[in-house]
């Protein structure tokens, strides 16, 4: 009787949760935007930190800040007095809930934009919704560079591609090899099994086949693994000067870790746009996580010179996740900051005007490395570029390109059992 | 109870099963007709959903309800089902037709191949092996590049269609190609239910050896009910892949899938006709509204209470929605208080 | 050849390690033919309590293994009382499904809590230290896992072959009414396998942590070699489950080296496809 009367609640609970969240609220001036990101599931991690970071735009748009040449900050909301909204979802990591949360999203809710999805297999159905409605799609950090070559309208991706980086970890050993005569002729591939991982893995081959550079590994390797032995065995029987990975969260710091162990370490090792990024990842790696090198559109060490102005969103960030802003999840608060100004300089709130501002005009970005955001064809953003960094006691130093550049590479990476 | 009664009592069940199914697709089917019934909504999404998922489950309540075995290996035919229209849409550029019949034909021949050796094993040995396949089959197509490998099938935008069943402005296509694959599939059951075949099934899965003893060849039953299984099964994953523009391995040949499959089914009520729908229409709405609705409580709360709801279930009653309405006495006789008379006796 | 040794050495360790994994599921399943599907999940739990016990208290995983497995033995001896006794005999697959439930929930739960933020426990007292065997490097931690666990195993198989509550555990699972009989509690014995299995799965857990980072989803792939063990094994063994963990231990450890990496699982579960097709009830089994 007592299971009974305790089930009879339990579903009068679920039945009034669901009838008071169903009932929406009516405020005046709103403008609704979506987001749809994995909360759960494996890249939950980085879909947290990419709401919180879309949730830091909303912050400084919404209200008041005095930031010097900070577009929107000092302005409350937009328009007239148009605050956003968010509507947040859930796609778990799963392509077919992220593609019909984006039209729930649209057609129910009436979002008038989505960012989304950081699994680029997620943002692919989910774009393909908005292409299909006419309605704009916002995209932070999906790395695979298919995403912008598919000729889409509504499409715009503000990180670099997988493409852009690769092309420049060429470009650094190239540097390399000439300035400093590493002789770095040998290429291994580490990376996850997925849509980015591979994707990520056929950009770095075909840089190799451009420079002469022979991939002397290619290993994929399965997401959540129980173990990289053989994985880390195979890159060390095979001895690549060079290694690119793509391993997120607890895969990298399992490889780092079995890297250690096996007290091998490529001469430099590069990452795509993954757990290097993350400061909590490397926080709890510690010492393990220095001199291990990626790609990155922002560092808080590069923000602390080159980008002043972002420093006082980190803080807004800081606040809400207690880690300083990362490469990867910056870039949504970049996607709602530039579609925003979009929205400002439409001067109404119209798809297809704000998509022509969007495609043809330069936005100020102060939280993108190069200061603008421009969309070519397709809606990748062409003022992207990354640095490349090297990790050395939890900060990231600035080795290339020069110009950015704010410490020297340690060359090679140290042996292991030499520290 | 005696004989006669008995079997009035079955042709009386089976006539109001009968009249329920008829009117159940009869307002299905006049939902199309009426204007703003079907359209855009996450309702019809919903509603496509169901009927997706408990085709789904009665593709599989063929060969693990009625047959008695429990496989876990049916997101691998769901999957071929899926890459099927896939390749026929994305590789090839074609109406995905051709695709989805090639799918659904290789997903009963691969079923058939792979439970000939595996009707070997019984119980738990079976699951086990089963679930071992869908592993080898998700990895295998992950590193597969004919088939798209790890960056999967992303389907091209064209124009809304029945000749290439893509539509994006309004989901009644979908809708009406659900519901035809929910009557077709519901109907083969149906069919079966009542023919020499269904009575094979349920013999096998009284006793394999009794209803050797009896004539029936139960290889050649259990390996019939896995073809027709696979191959069902197959057409919904074809529609699934239709209804997402994209198919990859994690989507579709994953373990996770293939608990769908078992977990609907066996909260509606394993073996019974209309368990597979009775488990869709309760656990889908609840999955795909308590996720928005349960999200202010935090991340993961939703699943949370998928997962408290399915344990409620399994320790209230395991025979499902089915058995609960058979405790009201509702759609089927009281099952529970014969089988308790049969333990005491 | 410094390779193949090292491949050797790796293959065994993680084999040991997955034996211990597995023993409390193929024990649980012996006795009462139940396959618990939270498994992997309780893994995953286990190496949280390790980790906040680490964190909080400041306790080495050398030392905290003995309070994760005590409390995953109250955890699991838990779900039996409530989850599983109460789905058991009912409908084919109730438990099965009962605990898929339960392992939904626990997943969430962990990633509703405690954030899906991957955690490494550090400054622990053999983090990083290798000993060198025969030209292969050795991680300690790992080593000291696998050898616990083969410690774990053969204490767990004198328990059930040699003392009084072995022999009760034993008479349960080969027919449960004559234990009864014998004046043997077979509920008691049931929540008491139960307690073990996760006892098992809790002390496993409690060492892993010392090299594995701790987040909602690394139960998952775990769990699934495990029921491989398990049934390859063949169910109810404790030798046979260690025989089949070492054997897949080595299979993924040469596939994943002599083939290539990413077909070390499927290597794995090939292997057991073709040696059940052959034994249909495993290695041990019969």
């Amino acid at each position: 009787m007592l299971v009974k009367s305790k089930a009879v609640k339990f579903f009068l609970v679920l039945v009034f949760v669901l009838a008071v969240s169903s009932a929406s609220f009516a405020a005046e001036k709103i403008i609704k935007i979506g987001t749809i990101f994995p909360h759960t599931g494996p890249a939950a991690v980085s879909g947290q930190n990419c709401v919180a970071a879309v949730e830091t735009a909303v912050e400084f748009i919404n209200n008041k800040y005095d930031w010097e040449g900070f577009p929107l900050a000092q302005k409350e909301g937009l328009l007239d007095g148009y605050k956003i909204v968010l509507v947040n979802a859930d796609h778990q990591g799963k392509p077919d809930i992220a593609k019909s949360e984006a039209e729930r999203l649209y057609e129910e809710e009436g979002v008038f934009a989505i960012i989304g999805c950081y699994n680029s297999s997620s943002s692919k159905p989910a774009s393909a919704v908005a292409e299909r409605l006419e309605k704009i799609f916002m995209c932070g950090a999906s790395s695979s560079a298919e995403l912008t070559e598919r000729g889409f309208n509504y499409f715009f991706r503000t990180a670099a591609t997988d493409a852009i980086e690769s092309a420049e970890f060429g470009e650094y050993i190239e540097h390399l090899n000439k300035e400093k005569g590493t002789n770095l002729t040998t290429l291994g591939l580490i990376y996850e099994n997925s849509e980015f991982g591979k994707h990520a893995a056929d950009e770095g081959k075909k840089v190799a086949a451009k420079m002469g550079i022979n991939v002397v590994a290619d290993i994929p390797f399965t997401v959540g693994a129980t173990n990289m032995d053989s994985e880390i065995q195979t890159l060390k029987a095979a001895n690549p000067d060079v290694v690119f990975g793509a391993a997120l969260g607890g895969d990298y710091s399992l490889m780092v870790r079995t890297m250690k162990q096996s007290n091998w370490a490529s001469k430099i090792f590069i990452n795509y746009c993954t757990g290097y990024q993350n400061p909590a990842i490397n926080k709890e790696l510690g010492a393990d996580s220095s001199y291990y090198m990626g790609g990155m559109g922002y560092s808080p060490e590069i923000a602390e010179v080159y980008m002043k102005a972002a420093l006082p969103a980190q803080e807004i960030y800081r606040a809400k996740t207690g880690f300083p802003l990362d490469s990867d999840s910056i870039q949504e608060t970049v996607c709602l900051h530039v579609l925003a100004q979009a929205i400002e300089k439409a001067g109404v709130l119209n798809t297809e005007k704000v998509v022509e501002i969007l495609r043809t005009e330069t936005f100020d970005s102060p939280l993108s490395l190069s200061g603008k955001v421009a969309f070519a064809p397709g809606g990748q953003n062409s003022k992207a570029f990354t640095v490349i960094t090297q990790l050395l006691d939890l900060k990231y130093r600035t080795v290339f390109p020069a110009s950015y550049a704010d410490s020297e590479l340690i060359y090679p990476f140290p042996a292991w059992d030499k520290r | 109870m005696n004989d006669k009664n008995g079997s009035f009592m079955k042709s009386k069940r089976r006539l109001i099963d009968n009249i329920l199914w008829i009117g159940l697709i009869a307002v299905l089917a006049a939902l199309i007709f009426i204007p703003g019934a079907i359209g855009k909504s996450t309702h019809t999404h919903v509603l496509v959903l169901v009927l997706l998922y408990a085709s789904m489950a009665q593709s599989w309540n063929i060969l693990g309800g009625y047959c008695g075995q429990i496989s876990f290996g049916h997101s691998v035919f769901f999957g071929l089902g899926a890459y099927g229209a896939g390749m026929a849409m994305v590789t090839y550029g074609s109406m995905p037709w051709l695709g989805i019949l090639a799918g659904a034909i290789i997903a009963a021949v691969t079923s058939v191949l792979l439970g000939w050796p595996c009707f070997k094993l019984r119980g738990h040995y079976f699951a086990i092996a089963t679930f071992a396949i869908v592993e080898i089959f998700g990895r295998v197509f992950l590193i597969w590049d004919w088939i798209g490998g790890a960056l999967g099938l992303d389907y091209p935008i064209i124009k809304d269609s029945w000749s290439y069943f893509l539509w994006s402005s309004n989901k009644t296509g979908y809708y009406t190609g659900a519901l035809v694959l929910f009557v077709f599939i519901f109907g083969v059951v149906r069919y079966i239910e009542s023919r020499k075949l269904g009575y094979y099934m349920r013999a096998v899965k009284e006793g394999q050896e009794t209803a050797e003893s009896l004539g029936v060849n139960s290889t050649k039953v259990k390996l019939t009910a896995m073809a027709l299984s696979a191959f069902l099964a197959a057409l919904c994953g074809a529609f699934f892949a239709q209804y997402n523009y994209r198919v990859d391995p994690p989507m579709v040949m994953s373990l996770d899938m293939s608990m769908k499959f078992v977990l609907i089914t066996i909260l509606g009520g394993m073996g019974t006709f209309w368990g597979p729908f009775l488990g869709a229409a309760v656990l889908i709405p609840l999955q795909e509204y308590t996720r928005t609705s349960l999200a202010f409580l935090g991340p993961g709360v939703d699943q949370m209470v998928y997962g408290l709801l399915i344990i409620f279930m399994m320790v209230r009653q395991p025979k499902g929605i089915m058995g609960f309405l058979a405790e009201f006495g509702i759609l089927g006789r009281n099952e529970k208080k014969e089988a308790t008379g049969d333990d005491a006796s | 050849m410094d390779f193949f040794v090292q491949v050797l050495i790796d293959g065994l360790m993680n084999g040991a390690i997955y034996g211990l994994v597995a023993a409390g599921l193929s024990l649980i399943w012996g006795v009462m033919d139940v396959i618990n599907f939270a498994h992997g999940e309780f893994l995953m739990v286990a190496m949280y309590t390790c980790y906040w016990i680490g964190m909080l208290v400041g306790l080495d995983p050398l030392f905290s293994w003995v309070l994760t497995g005590a409390f995953l033995f109250f955890l699991s001896a838990g779900s039996y009382k409530f989850i599983v006794r109460r789905s058991i005999g009912k409908a084919a697959m109730a438990p099965l499904l009962a605990t898929f439930g339960l392992s939904i929930f626990l997943k969430n739960f962990c990633l509703n809590r405690f954030t899906p933020n991957f955690r490494l426990l550090s400054g622990t007292s053999l983090e990083g230290k290798v000993t060198h065997i025969f030209g292969a490097i050795v991680s300690q931690p790992k080593l000291v896992t696998a050898i616990f666990s083969l410690v774990m195993l053969c204490v767990l198989h004198y328990m059930i072959k040699k003392t009084r509550i072995g022999r009760a555990i034993q008479a349960t699972a080969m027919d449960r009414e004559a234990a009864e009989l014998m004046g043997v509690d077979t509920e008691r014995i049931f929540t008491l396998v139960f307690g073990i299995g996760g006892m098992c799965v809790g002390i496993a857990g409690g060492f892993m942590t010392s090299y594995l980072a701790v987040f909602p989803e690394v139960g998952a792939l775990f769990s699934l070699i495990a029921f491989v063990v398990v049934a390859l094994g063949g169910f109810g063994s404790i030798p046979g489950a260690l025989c089949a963990a070492l054997l897949i231990g080595l299979v993924e450890s040469f596939a994943g080296f002599y083939i290539a990496p990413v077909m070390k699982y499927v290597a794995v579960f090939a292997l057991y496809l073709a040696v059940v097709l052959v034994r249909p009830k495993g290695l041990f089994g019969w």
